[in-house]
């Protein structure tokens, strides 16, 4: 069994999870949320996904041919 | 014959050792400590800032992976692959995702200024990455003997190279992110002047300009054009004649030896029926296989040398220092030092069952590479212009490979051939 864990999965996870606790933190008050803040979480949660699918997809290229 | 492994492998990734991307496991191989140390360093620099995640996800994006089993860098496909367009639109994303919070938060030196940044930062990294790439990525395997016609008359072999399709669309990707690039740099200039409000007082200048040379181009396109035929008329001509070399010091190589050992074991039958066996093999699949070098230049030494001890009943001995993975251009050094083993064990012989030894290191800039023997030697201007042996299969080769061949020999003080080749990046 693999030790490496599924990177993408985790980083769309954990980036998921954050943009859901900005957008519970807007609802709740403690936090107001502007497009000026939300456009920019947006972006960096899918290019953080984007970023770890990519480099796992390089990874594996790289082992077995594109 | 021994090999001596590199001590210091060149710095990689190690997925197949590594957590995530392999960065620490890669690099602690060359620092030669502890991953976890790395490890622990890059969790504590996270924590400190981030900036320990940042460095982490620069060396992952950056670092070669290493070739399972070997410890080398491997070779990175190259071209628009699917992951490498991920990449790319992962870093572009959060690069406007850094921007826009900066804006945000007040640290921004204005639109006018930054955005231009932005588009020709972009614009000149795509035309640098064309300029740094071969036309023809060395990667893409050598045209199949299979896609070339050989006439009948072999001594006048004329080679007709058939590009394959991945290479054109190798070059047309190129010209696009090349097209690309410019249109980047070009669309800040104007964005710069137009927020300045440049564009209006210099639009009678740049109309003028397009005008000059709308008229220059259309004044000189018959004579570029006849230019570029030429180009690649010559173009197509060298690459004509160098086939036609590569195919001499082959036949040289293998069938002009071969000849040459019938005649010697004429008197035995079975000896030279197994010669021709063998060289029908050999040139069967040279001319139908695809020549797609695999291996190592460590390991395809030994081969060589072993062939040669078979053959001429010499001992050869072979230490390699470091390896790299073979390429079109180390196949053919492979094949020039096979060349002169084969002088040295058919020439070089003191008559006291002397050896050849073949000396050679592979390190990340360079491949050098000595054959020796302790024969009688020669005077290397002595020899006729029609052998070639030393002038093509060795020199000749060399230098249509980007490499360089020195013959140092002497009557009485023996041979050595010295062969190097600086690796391309």
């Amino acid at each position: 069994m693999s030790r490496r864990p599924d990177l993408p999965a985790l980083v769309a996870g954990l980036a998921i999870l954050a943009l859901g606790a900005l957008l519970l933190l807007d609802r709740v008050d403690a936090l107001e949320l502007r497009f000026g803040v939300l456009a920019p979480a947006f972006l960096a949660v899918c290019g953080a996904i984007l970023l770890a699918t990519g480099l796992d997809n390089r990874d594996r290229e790289a082992a077995h041919g594109p | 014959m021994s090999t001596v492994p590199a001590t210091r492998p060149a710095l990689h990734r190690d997925p197949t050792h590594g957590v995530a991307g392999g960065v620490c496991a890669g690099v602690g191989q060359r620092l030669g400590v502890d991953p976890l140390i790395l490890r622990v360093a890059i969790v504590a620099a996270s924590a400190a800032g981030g900036v320990g995640v940042a460095l982490y996800v620069l060396a992952w994006v950056l670092l070669p992976v290493a070739a399972a089993g070997d410890g080398l860098p491997a070779t990175r496909p190259r071209g628009a692959t699917r992951a490498s367009l991920q990449v790319g639109a992962g870093v572009s994303l959060l690069l406007a995702s850094f921007l826009l919070t900066l804006r945000e938060l007040g640290l921004w030196a204005g639109d006018p200024v930054v955005f231009p940044l932005v588009l020709a930062a972009g614009g000149v990294a795509l035309v640098w990455r064309q300029s740094t790439q071969r036309l023809v990525s060395p990667e893409l395997p050598p045209t199949p003997r299979a896609a070339q016609t050989l006439p009948a008359a072999a001594a006048t072999p004329t080679v007709t190279v058939a590009e394959t399709g991945e290479r054109r669309a190798t070059r047309a990707a190129g010209v696009y992110r090349g097209g690309f690039g410019v249109a980047l740099i070009v669309g800040a200039g104007l964005l710069v002047l137009q927020t300045t409000g440049a564009l209006s007082a210099a639009r009678d200048v740049v109309l003028a300009t397009v005008v000059v040379v709308t008229a220059l181009g259309l004044i000189l396109a018959p004579f570029l054009y006849r230019l570029g035929r030429t180009l690649a008329a010559e173009r197509a001509a060298r690459i004509r004649s160098q086939e036609r070399a590569e195919v001499a010091a082959h036949l040289h190589d293998s069938v002009l030896q071969t000849l040459a050992l019938v005649q010697r074991q004429a008197a035995d039958p079975r000896a030279v029926a197994t010669l021709a066996r063998r060289q029908e093999r050999e040139l069967r699949t040279w001319l139908e296989g695809d020549r797609t070098p695999t291996g190592h230049v460590a390991s395809a030494l030994r081969e060589v040398a072993a062939e040669v001890e078979e053959r001429f009943g010499v001992a050869v001995d072979v230490v390699v220092v470091g390896d790299a993975p073979l390429d079109a251009d180390l196949l053919a050094t492979v094949e020039a030092a096979r060349e002169a083993m084969v002088n040295a064990a058919k020439f070089g012989g003191d008559g006291a069952g002397s050896a050849v030894a073949v000396f050679a290191e592979a390190t990340v800039e360079e491949v050098s590479l000595f054959v020796r023997d302790r024969g009688p030697g020669f005077d290397l201007a002595a020899v006729p212009a029609d052998r070639r042996g030393v002038r093509e299969s060795i020199v000749g080769r060399m230098e249509r490979h980007g490499g360089r061949a020195t013959v140092h020999a002497a009557p009485g003080m023996g041979v050595e051939v010295e062969l190097r080749l600086e690796r391309r990046p």
